[in-house]
């Protein structure tokens, strides 16, 4: 079993972590030319639009700590139950956990850096739009089927079968979701050519289909369901004590994995620009990373008391 | 002479503790033997249940503020202790 010292140093190095990254960040904003056609539109200066930046990125900032410190706790409770029969599953967990938290700030920081040489380099502006569109991608598609085997694997270790009910809700709220990302995704392609990629993701139709909009359903579809599985588990859960914690773990998770969905979603369904963008899907992307953060303390909390309980 | 081990004793204990701290029971249990009372588990007699129960109470007064939850494990604990003394008076009679 690992020592309180050895699980506490883990919540540090994760916070050097992810203040790291924002430091970073930060320093890239600053280093970074400034897009000269957002400053004019917005009638800034290269000082007001750093500083502008750097302000409406301040709550994703926030989310990244809390996003490493929850992955961090969860990590502390891992290593004190590694060798209990549920503790296999959930060190799965925080594994997908760890790449759900490095997907906020890698994917951030690369499109910062592909940005800048798209505005010094008219050339790789398709290629920083296509290299910009599979980084988001991979992280989330990574993170949620890791957890989707663990929470697969949680219902079968307490021998929980799902509900027909509430699988049908789950299905019949991917498919809405799916539809409709779909038909806002299709509205900025040419129907008459599925091989021309004059469009705002620079893939041809076919291609934007089979690497893009089926992995992001696949992973929105294991993301939904993996939180209802958790959720069932938590409640089949004996211990009054116990089970307390669990449900804020569990509850700091859903918010997780909601977030990140609606988060890639707005993403997904707004192409990518070479340049920031002031509108209200910065606006709608920053109270999303809030909710996630918000999720990651929730998690943090629930994994805190669950580790007591094995410390005490 | 010392006391025999009582192994129901502490499928007892780990039961009563179950309803609280789910599948953390038995290690909790382990935990709070092996630390307050400087024994192996399956060493538990129905000797060292008092002095246990007082060490359960600290303990699980420490993961929840809800004095009822505590007093509701102490006196499961309690009852418990009680069956456990009552074969002994039987015995003790005969």
């Amino acid at each position: 079993m690992a020592s309180t010292r050895q699980t506490s140093q883990l919540t540090t190095q994760a916070l050097r972590r992810a203040a790291g990254l924002a430091a970073v960040y930060v320093f890239l904003i600053f280093l970074l030319p400034a897009n000269h056609a957002v400053m004019h539109a917005h009638h800034l200066s290269a000082v007001d639009y750093r500083t502008l930046l750097l302000a409406l990125n301040l709550p994703t900032m926030v989310a990244w700590l809390a996003a490493f410190v929850g992955y961090a706790k969860l990590r502390q409770y891992v290593q004190l139950v590694r060798k209990t029969p549920e503790g296999l599953y959930f060190d799965k967990l925080a594994t997908g956990l760890v790449w759900l938290a490095w997907s906020l700030p890698i994917p951030a920081i690369i499109a910062l850096l592909l940005d800048s040489l798209a505005n010094t380099w008219g050339s790789f502006y398709p290629a920083a739009v296509i290299i910009g569109n599979y980084t988001r991608l991979i992280f989330p598609l990574v993170a949620f089927s890791i957890i989707g085997v663990a929470s697969r694997d949680l219902v079968s270790l307490a021998k929980i079968k799902l509900d027909f009910v509430s699988s049908r809700i789950i299905a019949v709220l991917f498919l809405g979701a799916g539809v409709l990302y779909c038909l806002l995704t299709f509205q900025h392609f040419n129907p008459a050519s599925l091989t021309s990629t004059r469009n705002p993701y620079y893939l041809p139709i076919w291609l934007m289909v089979l690497t893009i909009i089926i992995p992001y359903l696949y992973t929105w579809f294991v993301g939904l369901l993996a939180a209802y599985e958790i959720t069932l588990f938590s409640r089949q859960t004996h211990g009054v004590l116990y089970r307390q914690a669990l449900r804020m773990l569990v509850l700091g998770l859903v918010v997780i994995i909601a977030s990140s969905i609606a988060l890639q979603y707005v993403r997904g369904v707004q192409p990518r620009v070479d340049h920031t963008t002031f509108d209200y899907h910065m606006v709608l992307s920053s109270i999303f990373h809030l909710i996630g953060g918000g999720g990651f303390v929730l998690l943090a909390i629930g994994a805190e008391r669950l580790k007591k309980i094995e410390e005490v | 002479m010392p006391a025999l081990p009582n192994y129901s004793l502490y499928e007892g204990v780990v039961r009563i503790t179950r309803v609280y701290l789910g599948p953390a029971a038995g290690r909790f249990i382990d935990r709070q033997v092996e630390n307050h009372l400087h024994k192996a588990p399956a060493e538990l007699t129905p000797a060292d249940l008092m002095v246990l129960i007082d060490w359960l109470k600290i303990s699980v007064s420490h993961l929840t503020e809800d004095s009822e939850i505590v007093e509701e494990y102490v006196s499961e604990l309690h009852k418990l202790a009680d069956e456990q003394a009552k074969p002994k008076r039987g015995k003790g009679k005969s």
